[in-house]
């Protein structure tokens, strides 16, 4: 069985971001492997470990530097990486593409997995596009996953708490959410091991893909500032535990 | 009319509340003024708190065995005062040191023996008894991995460890700070906040007082410098200060990381304080059940010297601001990961990064200054923490014998201990000094 795993070098949420000519960032900071995509790569692992004959590919479109992202994800456990190189950013439809063909130039997929959404672009509709380019089924924010015979049988979350099942056959593509399970992440033996695993390295322009009529820019970036006015919560202890259920239920929405 | 006070301590850090409080014991009327909004939260907040005794000089183990012995009677240290935000607590773990090629342990030994310290020397079955998630291989010299011999198989194991019963960690470094300002204030102490230095001004070749940012003017006899990172600024604010120092201090930059524990093992509840040479590592428990890796600074490890004001506001720029930085996060938990090979690694750096007021040889500048009636409690580089309430009562007697008519530089001051039956020459800690070649030139101190 294989089964890729499309994964992308973002920058750390936690770190300083600065808006250079108005249209992209300074890119001096932290990069790492998209937080969605370990949960597609555990849960690749674990189906691996369930399943016989199951091979593992990782398959990333970036610069160079985005190497160290396919490193961590062999160190996670994943057979061999892929890494599609470009200098320049490409959106949603040029990178489906490069990501399809990729993995048809390589072998058969069985299932490929992708993260719900990178925690950059939030585009949210790679996953869609490549099941499109492949005639596909898709589902995504999936949280449980179960691989039978010739299908998978999924729940996918929706907001509210809603969750619906699906079965999907194989092959199919399905978009990991934060509740699939807890990541793994490598030891340093398992660090060590993955450095002889193999990363092959494709230029963009070597893909053949055709050129879409359709293409989606970024106009310009805007910092977001928000401004954090804490107001304190004063009366008794019963009064202060009423307004933090009102603010908990009919504020934040989360009981 | 200015406000006069008898000191103004600028600094309410974990060095500044407690030279407040010994001062106030002894009648002086104190302020400590601080350009943060409350206690501990500069520096003192992002120290690890390890309370250890192995230093590389005798008076440095002294120091800090003394300092034990009031972390573990906190409660009657403070005088049994009240504090809103509750109290900080010490975890005795115990502490080991690894015996390897990174520490002169055998130093360590004698400077124990020569003090008092209670310490049993453990072979490696022993520690694996007691620490079973370790390696004990011997991974030195310290390497980073960006260097191939990094993941070089070792060959041998350490000779085992210097295990002490008494040692471990504060687990709310910025709140011991509150509680000791609590317990000043209950002694008369005064305390002002988002107060800012920006001069010290004399009169007569002596000391007169500060003024503040927005020109405010306070007036004192005696000022002391407790500023932390911001030390070396200070010092320049006042005529003569830092020309008559030859030890010098400035901020460096470090990083800690907060890995998570091994699946099965309970490093909150059942781990130790370990002190690992042998991979350029200290380890203390955190909250979530969380390994907290400070560094040794090995040789290996760029040394990263800031302007205190653009770290703190986040500027410089990938590798000295504060941010974590990738390469340090991997060096210093996979460094880890060899001690304990079940260490899983997050991709995401986890942790602090916060400043070091080091000086020229890593052993603090507790003294008089050139100018009569300014003081200094600076260059605690690192590894002063545990000392702070000695370090308090020591600068006061100091401050109270030098008003008294003591030359300092000429005749120094001997300290004496409270619990310990031991002497130190203040002498050692003189801004005068040449550099100290004992010292270890680290964390270590």
């Amino acid at each position: 069985m294989q089964l890729y795993v499309c994964i992308k070098h973002v920058p750390d949420s936690a770190a300083h971001i600065s808006i250079v000519d108005k249209t992209h960032i300074d890119e001096n900071l932290t990069f790492l492997l998209n937080p969605y995509d370990e949960h597609a790569i555990t849960e690749a692992v674990r189906i691996k470990e369930s399943l016989p004959g199951v091979e593992i590919i990782a398959v990333c479109l970036g610069k160079n530097d985005a190497d160290k992202t396919l490193r961590s994800a062999l160190a996670m456990g994943v057979d061999r990486g892929i890494l599609i190189t470009s200098d320049k950013r490409h959106d949603s439809i040029e990178t489906a593409q490069a990501l399809k063909s990729a993995i048809e130039q390589d072998g058969t997929p069985d299932l490929i997995f992708t993260g719900k959404e990178s925690i950059d672009a939030e585009g949210m509709q790679t996953m869609f596009r490549i099941g499109a380019l492949f005639d596909f089924p898709v589902a995504t924010n999936v949280v449980r996953v179960d691989i039978e015979a010739d299908r998978a049988v999924v729940d996918s979350a929706l907001s509210g708490g809603i969750v619906n099942t699906y079965e999907l056959s194989l092959p199919c593509v399905l978009g990991a959410g934060r509740g699939l399970n807890t990541p793994r992440y490598p030891t340093f033996p398992d660090v060590v091991k993955s450095k002889k695993k193999p990363i092959k390295k494709i230029m963009f322009k070597e893909l053949n893909i055709n050129v879409s009529l359709a293409g989606m820019n970024i106009v310009e970036l805007e910092p977001l500032l928000q401004s954090r006015e804490p107001k304190e919560i004063t009366g008794d202890a019963g009064e202060i535990a009423e307004t933090i259920i009102r603010i908990l239920k009919d504020g934040a929405k989360v009981i | 009319m200015n406000k006069k006070y008898d000191a103004i301590i600028i600094g309410a850090g974990v060095i500044g509340c407690p030279i407040a409080y010994e001062l106030s014991k002894m009648g002086y009327k104190t302020l400590n003024v601080d350009k943060l909004p409350d206690a501990g939260e500069g520096s003192t907040a992002g120290s690890c708190a390890i309370v250890r005794a192995h230093y590389s000089t005798a008076d440095g183990v002294a120091m800090a065995y003394e300092g034990f012995k009031y972390w573990l009677d906190w409660e009657n240290y403070l005088d049994n005062v009240k504090d809103e935000k509750g109290l900080a607590r010490y975890m005795n773990t115990g502490s080991f040191l690894l015996k390897s090629q990174g520490h002169d342990w055998k130093k360590v030994k004698k400077n124990y023996d020569e003090v008092g310290v209670q310490y049993e020397e453990l072979d490696n079955d022993k520690i694996k008894e007691m620490v079973p998630v370790a390696d004990l291989h011997e991974y030195w010299p310290v390497r980073r991995p960006e260097d191939p011999k990094f993941y070089d198989e070792p060959t041998k194991e350490i000779e085992g460890a210097i295990f002490c019963p008494e040692g471990g960690y504060v687990n709310d470094p910025a709140l011991s700070a509150h509680n000791i300002m609590r317990a000043a204030e209950a002694k008369g102490a005064e305390f002002m906040f988002n107060a800012e230095v920006v001069d010290i001004r004399s009169d007569n070749g002596k000391v007169a007082g500060i003024t503040l940012k927005d020109g405010t003017q306070i007036d004192a006899g005696i000022v002391v410098n407790v500023g932390g990172p911001h030390s070396f600024k200070i010092n320049k604010m006042a005529d003569g200060v830092w020309e008559g120092c030859n030890i010098k201090t400035k901020s460096l930059r470090h990083e800690v990381m907060y890995c998570p524990s091994p699946d099965g093992y309970d490093y909150l509840n059942d781990g130790y304080h370990m002190s690992d040479g042998d991979i350029g590592c200290y380890v203390r428990p955190e909250v979530g059940n969380t390994f907290l890796i400070g560094s040794e600074d090995p040789d290996c490890d760029p040394q990263q010297w800031v302007d205190p004001d653009d770290f703190y506001a986040g500027k410089g720029g990938n590798g000295k601001d504060n941010v974590l930085t990738d390469a340090q996060w991997k060096a210093q938990c996979y460094r880890l990961g060899k001690r304990i090979p079940s260490l899983q690694v997050p991709n995401q750096p986890k942790g602090v990064v916060d400043l070091y007021d080091c000086s020229d040889d890593w052993i603090p500048v507790y003294d008089k200054s050139d100018l009569p009636g300014f003081y200094m409690a600076i260059g605690t580089s690192g590894n002063q923490y545990k000392n702070a309430p000695v370090v308090g009562r020591m600068m006061a007697e100091l401050i109270d014998a030098c008003e008294k008519g003591l030359d300092h530089d000429k005749e120094p001051l001997q300290y004496k201990f409270k619990y310990t039956d031991r002497s130190t020459d203040v002498g050692f800690f003189s801004r005068k000094r040449e550099i100290n070649y004992n010292s270890s030139f680290s964390v270590n101190g």
